[in-house]
C-alpha cells in the first residue's frame, strides 16, 4: 500500500522450438513487462515483417468492421492464444472484404452520383428563369462559355489573369467558399480563357451530354434522378446491414485471432535472437513470479530462468512501477498520477493524499447540507446513475468523500446550507467546535498550525525517500533533507518561543538555525563531497558564494510561503460563511418584493452557486496545497509505467 | 481585449530568447561541417542542444533519415512550447505557421501513394512514407496511415472530409482526376496555406501585425518569387496560369512584380529591385539549373537576417517567436544538408555553398 509492487527482473533463455509456447505464457498472464533485448547484427529475422503483416491484416479487418458498423465485441473467453498464419486467415478476410467492397463501392458510386446531381441542381437553380437551351451555349460557334464553381479566394486572381483578353465574368450565386460563376468570351480567345479558368480551379458544371433544354426542364429531370439515387442508396444500406448481421461473428473471431497473433509477433520482435535460442528480458511483480515461472517451465522443459529481485533502495529508474491500491483509493491514485507516477522505491503518497485531501477540502467547505449535496453528486457520478454525469465517473468517488468530510466539518462549524444556529427537528444546531466567521483569527492560526504539521510530515517522508534511494548527500544537506528540516524546525521553534508559547530559550533555535542554514547554503559543495563529485564548485568561488546566498534566501522564503499558504484553509472557511451571509442578505432583499417564495428561491440558487462555484475553487486550492506545498517536500515521481504484455485490451489496461 | 506588450509577452519573450541562445552559432556549424564523416557528425551533434533527441537512438537506428527525424522532433517541441506559451490572440498565426509541416506531410503522403503504387519495394508503403513525415504530433488532422493504406489519391483525400483541407482539395481533385498529376493539388494546398497565413497575420493588432506581416510577408515573398521564376523557367507556363498560381501580396514583392515576370519581363531587374543585396543575379539566372538553387539560398539568407533583426529593439511582440521558429526551421535545413552531405561523402566545396549559416572554410 505504501510502495509500488516489488518487482523482479527476469531473463529467460529459450530454445527456438519453444518460442511460441513461451510467448503465449508471457502474453497470456498480463504480468510480464517486456524490455527490448533485440540487438543489431543478430542475423536474418523475419519477425518484423510478420508483425507488420499481422498489423496490416488487423487494420483491414477493423476497416471492414467499421464499414459494416460492427463493434469488436468482448474479448473471447476461449483460448485465443494461438498464433495463426497470415496466409490461413487472409483468404477469409479477403472474401468478406470483397463482399463488403462490392456493396460499398456501389454505395459510394450512388452517393457520388447523388452528389453530382445535387451539385448540378445547385448550379442550375440560379439560372432557372433563363429561357435558353443550355446545349446551345455548350455548342456555340462564336461564344466561349463556362458555367461552374470556383474557390472564392481565386475570383480576383482569375480576373487579373485575364487582363489582356475581353471577357464577361458574372457571379450567379454568392457563396462563402464555392460561388457559382459564369465566364464568357470569344471563341478566338478560348485557349486563354480555358487555361485561366483551369489554373484558377474553376470547375465547370458537370452536366452530362444527355441533358438538353432550358434550365427549368433540366432541373425537373434532375429531381427525378435524385429521388432514384436516394432509393438505391437505401436499398444498398439494407444489404449492408444484412451482410453485417451474417458476418459479425466471423469478423470478431478473425479480429481476435489476428490481434493475438500481432501481439505475440510484436513481443517476439523485441526478443534477442541467437542462433538456436532466444533471450527474453523484462520485469514481473515478485508476487506473480512463482506462478509465471511454473507456467513457463511447463511450456518449455529446457528454459533457463534467471531472476534478479530488485531492492527498493538505490537507483531504480529503469524499473517499471505497478501501483497497488484498493478500490477505495483509486480516485486518489488518479490525483497522484496526474502529478507524477511514483518511482520504484519511492513512497507512494496515495494513502497520505487520501487522508489529507478530503480533510483540507472539508475544512474549507464545511457545511452539512452542501457537503451532503456534494456527496450525493459524487455518489451519482461514481455509480454512473445519471447518464449526463457518467463521463466524469472517475471523479465521483473523490467528490463523494470530500462531500462527506465537508459534512463532518459542517457539524464542527455548525453550518447547514449556510444557516448557522439553525433549529432542525427541534434541535438547535450549535458548532461542535468553532464558527469560523465569528472566530477569524483562531481559525487562521489553526490552519497555519495544521500546515506546519503537514509540512513536517512532508519533510519526514522526504527524508525516508532519500534513505530508501541511498541518496546520502541530499539526505544530509538537501533543502528537503535533514539540514532543510532542521532549518525549518528551528525557524518555527524560534517563532513560537519568541511569542512565549514554548518554555525553551530562543537562543537554542538561533544556533540551530545558523548551523542548518550554513549546511543548506553550502549544500552543493557538501553534496558533491559526499558523492565524490569533482570539482566541488562549478565556476569561481565568488560567484558560488553569491549564488549560495541567494539560494539560502530562496529556501527560507519558500519555507515561509509554504507555511503561510495554509492560511487559505482558514480563509476559505471564513469566506464560505461570508458568502452564505451575502446570499441571505440578497434573499431578504428579494423577500421584500417577492415574499417568502423569493427568499427561498434566492437561498436555493445561492446554495447551488456555492456548491458549484466555491466547490470548484476550494477543490483547486486543495489540489494546489497538495501538489505544491505538500508533494514538493518529498515526492519526485517520474516512475516508468508498468505495461505488461497482454492479449486482450482489458488486460492491457490493468 | 488581446494581451499585447509586456504583460502578454514577458514570459514567452524570455523563453524564446533562452531557446534562441541554444540555436547553433557559426562556430558550431563550422565544427559540424569539419566532421570527417557521418558518424563523427552524429557524435558532434550529440554535444549540441540536439543531444537529448539523439540519445534515444540505438546503434542500429543511427541512419541519416532517423537522425533527421530526431532533430526535427526538437523543432516540433519548440513549436508546441511556443504556441502553448504565446498570447491567445497570436496562437492562430503560430499554429498556421506550424501547419506548413502538416501541408508538407500531406504532400509527402500523396506522393508516396502515387510513387508507391508503381514501385516494388520490399518494405510496406506506410513504413517508407512514415520515415519522411515531419513528426507533427497530436495537432495533426491527417489520418496518415489510413491515407497511405487507402491505396489511391482519391480514397486518401476522401479521408480528409471535415478538415480544413477539404475545400481546397475538392477543387483540385477534379483536376487531378482529369490530369493524373499531383501538381494542381500541391499548388492548391500551397496557395491555401500562404493565404491563410497572411490572413492570420493581418488580423493582429498594432505592433504584432506589423511584425507578423514582416516575417510572414518575407516568407511569402521568397516562395512567391521562386514560384514565379520556376513556373516560367522550368514549367514554361502561360501568363494567365502563372498569375493564378502565385499570390498578389507579400512584404516587398508586389503583384506588379509577379505580373511582370508572368508577362515575360526580364527577371533579373525585378529580383535586384526587391533584393538589392544579392550579387550577380544575372549570372545566377543565366544558368537556371544551377543558378536557381543558389538564388533560393540567397533569399533564405536574406530571410534569416530579417528574422535575426527581429530580436533587436522592443522584444514584446509576436515577431520574436515567429522569427525564432523560422530560424529553427532554417537551422534544420542546414543540418539536413550536412547530414546528407556527410553520409554520401560529398566533398566540402560541393555542399558548403548550400549552408545558410556562414561556415569558415577548412584551412
Amino acid at each position: 500500500m505504501f510502495f509500488p509492487k516489488e518487482m523482479t527482473e527476469l531473463e529467460l533463455i529459450i530454445p527456438a522450438k519453444d518460442l511460441l509456447a513461451v510467448t503465449r505464457v508471457l502474453s497470456g498472464h498480463g504480468v510480464f513487462h517486456q524490455t527490448d533485448s533485440n540487438y543489431p547484427g543478430a542475423g536474418p529475422n523475419t519477425w518484423p515483417e510478420k508483425a507488420a503483416a499481422y498489423a496490416s491484416l488487423e487494420r483491414r479487418i477493423q476497416l471492414v468492421m467499421q464499414a459494416l458498423s460492427v463493434d469488436e465485441g468482448q474479448p473471447p473467453r476461449s483460448d485465443y492464444d494461438a498464433m495463426v498464419e497470415v496466409e490461413t486467415v487472409r483468404p477469409a478476410v479477403e472474401q468478406i472484404e470483397d463482399e463488403v467492397k462490392k456493396i460499398t463501392d456501389q454505395l459510394a458510386g450512388e452517393r457520388k452520383r447523388l452528389e453530382q446531381l445535387e451539385s448540378a441542381l445547385h448550379h442550375l437553380e440560379p439560372v432557372e428563369e433563363v429561357n435558353l437551351d443550355v446545349s446551345q451555349l455548350r455548342h456555340s460557334r462564336y461564344l466561349f462559355s463556362m458555367l461552374g464553381q470556383i474557390p472564392t479566394a481565386n475570383v480576383d486572381r482569375l480576373q487579373t489573369s485575364l487582363a489582356r483578353v475581353p471577357y464577361v465574368f458574372l457571379t450567379l450565386r454568392s457563396d462563402a467558399q464555392k460561388p457559382v460563376v459564369w465566364l464568357a468570351g470569344t471563341q478566338s480567345n478560348a485557349d486563354v480563357l480555358e487555361r485561366a479558368a483551369r489554373s484558377a480551379y474553376l470547375n465547370p458544371l458537370a452536366l452530362p451530354e444527355g441533358y438538353r433544354g432550358t434550365p427549368a426542364q433540366i432541373i425537373k429531370t434532375l429531381h427525378g434522378e435524385i429521388d432514384d439515387a436516394h432509393r438505391k442508396i437505401a436499398e444498398l444500406q439494407v444489404s449492408l446491414e444484412k451482410l453485417a448481421e451474417s458476418r459479425q461473428q466471423k469478423l470478431r473471431g478473425l479480429l481476435w485471432q489476428v490481434h493475438t497473433s500481432r501481439v505475440l509477433a510484436d513481443a517476439i520482435v523485441r526478443f534477442g535472437q541467437l542462433r538456436y535460442t532466444y533471450v527474453i528480458t523484462g520485469w514481473v511483480p515478485t508476487d506473480d513470479l512463482e506462478n509465471l515461472a511454473q507456467h513457463l517451465k511447463s511450456a518449455s522443459k529446457e528454459i533457463l530462468i534467471e531472476t534478479l529481485p530488485t531492492k527498493r533502495s538505490g537507483h531504480n529508474s529503469n524499473v517499471p512501477v505497478a501501483l497497488q491500491q484498493s478500490k477505495f483509493l483509486k480516485p486518489f491514485q488518479m490525483l497522484v498520477n496526474t502529478y507524477a507516477r511514483p518511482r520504484y522505491g519511492e513512497l507512494d503518497p496515495t494513502l497520505l493524499i487520501a487522508i489529507t485531501f478530503p480533510i483540507l477540502f472539508g475544512a474549507m467547505f464545511g457545511d452539512i447540507g452542501q457537503g451532503l449535496v456534494l456527496a450525493l453528486l459524487g455518489w451519482l457520478m461514481a455509480g454512473k446513475k445519471v447518464k449526463a454525469l457518467s463521463s466524469m465517473s472517475s471523479l465521483g468517488g473523490l467528490i463523494a468523500i470530500c462531500g462527506l468530510l465537508a459534512t463532518f466539518f459542517g457539524f464542527l462549524y455548525g453550518s447547514i446550507f449556510g444557516f448557522e444556529d439553525a433549529r432542525i427537528f427541534g434541535i438547535e444546531l450549535k458548532p461542535l467546535w468553532i464558527s469560523p466567521i465569528h472566530h477569524i483569527l483562531d481559525i487562521l492560526m489553526v490552519a497555519v498550525a495544521a500546515g506546519v504539521v503537514l509540512l513536517i510530515i512532508g519533510f519526514l517522508v522526504g527524508i525516508f525517500n532519500y534513505v530508501m534511494s541511498q541518496n546520502w548527500g541530499h539526505l544530509l544537506f538537501g533543502h528537503n533533507g535533514i539540514a532543510g528540516f532542521l532549518l525549518y524546525l528551528s525557524l518555527i521553534g524560534f517563532g513560537v518561543s519568541a511569542f512565549g508559547l514554548l518554555p525553551v530559550s530562543s537562543t537554542i533555535f538561533v544556533v540551530l538555525a545558523i548551523v542548518s542554514a550554513l549546511a543548506v547554503m553550502f549544500s552543493e559543495v557538501l553534496i558533491h563531497l559526499v558523492e565524490g563529485h569533482r570539482p566541488l564548485i562549478d565556476g569561481g568561488f565568488g560567484t558560488y558564494l553569491i549564488q549560495a546566498g541567494v539560494e539560502l534566501f530562496e529556501v527560507v522564503i519558500s519555507f515561509l510561503s509554504n507555511t503561510l499558504s495554509y492560511v487559505r484553509v482558514g480563509a476559505f472557511a471564513v469566506a464560505h460563511g461570508g458568502l452564505s451571509a451575502a446570499i441571505f442578505i440578497l434573499a431578504e432583499l428579494a423577500a421584500g418584493g417577492l415574499g417568502a417564495f423569493g427568499y427561498w428561491l434566492v437561498v436555493i440558487i445561492g446554495n447551488l452557486f456555492i456548491v458549484g462555484f466555491e466547490g470548484l475553487i476550494v477543490g483547486i486550492q486543495t489540489m494546489r496545497l497538495s501538489y505544491y506545498e505538500f508533494f514538493g517536500k518529498f515526492f519526485t515521481g517520474g516512475g516508468m509505467r508498468f505495461e505488461p504484455l497482454a492479449l486482450t485490451p482489458a488486460k492491457e489496461e490493468q | 481585449m488581446p494581451k499585447t506588450g509586456v504583460s502578454g509577452y514577458a514570459a514567452i519573450s524570455a523563453r524564446v530568447r533562452a531557446m534562441y541562445s541554444s540555436l547553433l552559432d557559426p562556430q558550431d556549424m563550422t565544427r559540424l561541417s569539419d566532421a570527417p564523416d557521418f558518424q563523427s557528425l552524429f557524435a558532434q551533434l550529440k554535444q549540441t542542444a540536439y543531444g537529448p533527441y539523439l540519445d534515444s537512438l540505438k546503434d542500429k537506428e543511427i541512419t541519416p533519415r532517423r537522425v533527421i527525424i530526431q532533430i526535427k522532433n526538437r523543432m516540433a517541441d519548440a513549436y508546441n512550447s511556443v504556441i502553448h506559451m504565446a498570447p491567445e490572440h497570436t496562437r492562430p498565426l503560430l499554429t498556421q505557421l506550424y501547419r506548413y509541416f502538416e501541408v508538407g506531410n500531406l504532400k509527402a503522403i500523396l506522393r508516396g501513394i502515387v510513387t508507391g503504387s508503381s514501385s516494388a519495394a520490399a518494405l510496406p508503403l506506410w513504413e517508407r512514407v512514415r520515415d519522411v513525415l515531419f513528426p507533427y504530433g497530436s495537432m495533426s488532422v491527417l489520418p496518415a496511415q489510413a491515407m497511405v493504406e487507402a491505396g489511391s489519391v482519391g480514397s486518401a483525400v476522401e479521408l480528409l472530409h471535415g478538415t480544413k483541407y477539404e475545400n481546397a482539395l475538392s477543387f483540385a481533385m477534379k483536376r487531378y482526376s482529369a490530369e493524373q498529376n499531383l501538381f494542381p493539388i500541391e499548388v492548391a494546398l500551397d496557395l491555401e496555406y500562404w493565404r491563410e497565413l497572411w490572413r492570420e497575420a493581418k488580423k493582429l493588432p498594432g505592433q504584432d501585425r506589423e511584425q507578423a506581416l514582416r516575417v510572414a510577408g518575407s516568407l511569402i515573398d521568397m516562395n512567391n518569387l521562386m514560384w514565379a521564376i520556376r513556373y516560367r523557367v522550368y514549367h514554361q507556363l502561360s501568363e494567365e496560369e502563372l498569375i493564378n498560381y502565385t499570390l498578389p501580396f507579400g512584404y516587398h514583392v508586389r503583384d506588379e512584380d509577379v505580373r511582370a515576370i508572368a508577362a515575360g519581363a526580364d527577371i533579373a531587374p525585378v529580383v535586384q529591385r526587391i533584393y538589392p543585396g544579392i550579387p550577380d543575379v544575372n549570372a545566377l539566372l543565366d544558368e537556371p539549373r544551377s543558378g536557381l538553387p543558389k538564388l533560393e539560398i540567397e533569399l533564405k539568407r536574406y530571410l534569416m537576417n530579417q528574422c535575426m533583426a527581429a530580436f533587436m529593439g522592443n522584444p514584446f511582440h509576436v515577431g520574436i517567436p515567429l522569427a525564432f521558429l523560422v530560424l529553427s526551421d532554417l537551422e534544420i535545413q542546414d543540418l539536413t544538408v550536412l547530414i546528407e552531405a556527410k553520409s554520401s561523402q560529398m566533398p566540402d566545396e560541393e555542399f558548403r555553398p548550400f549552408l545558410l549559416k556562414t561556415v569558415t572554410a577548412k584551412a
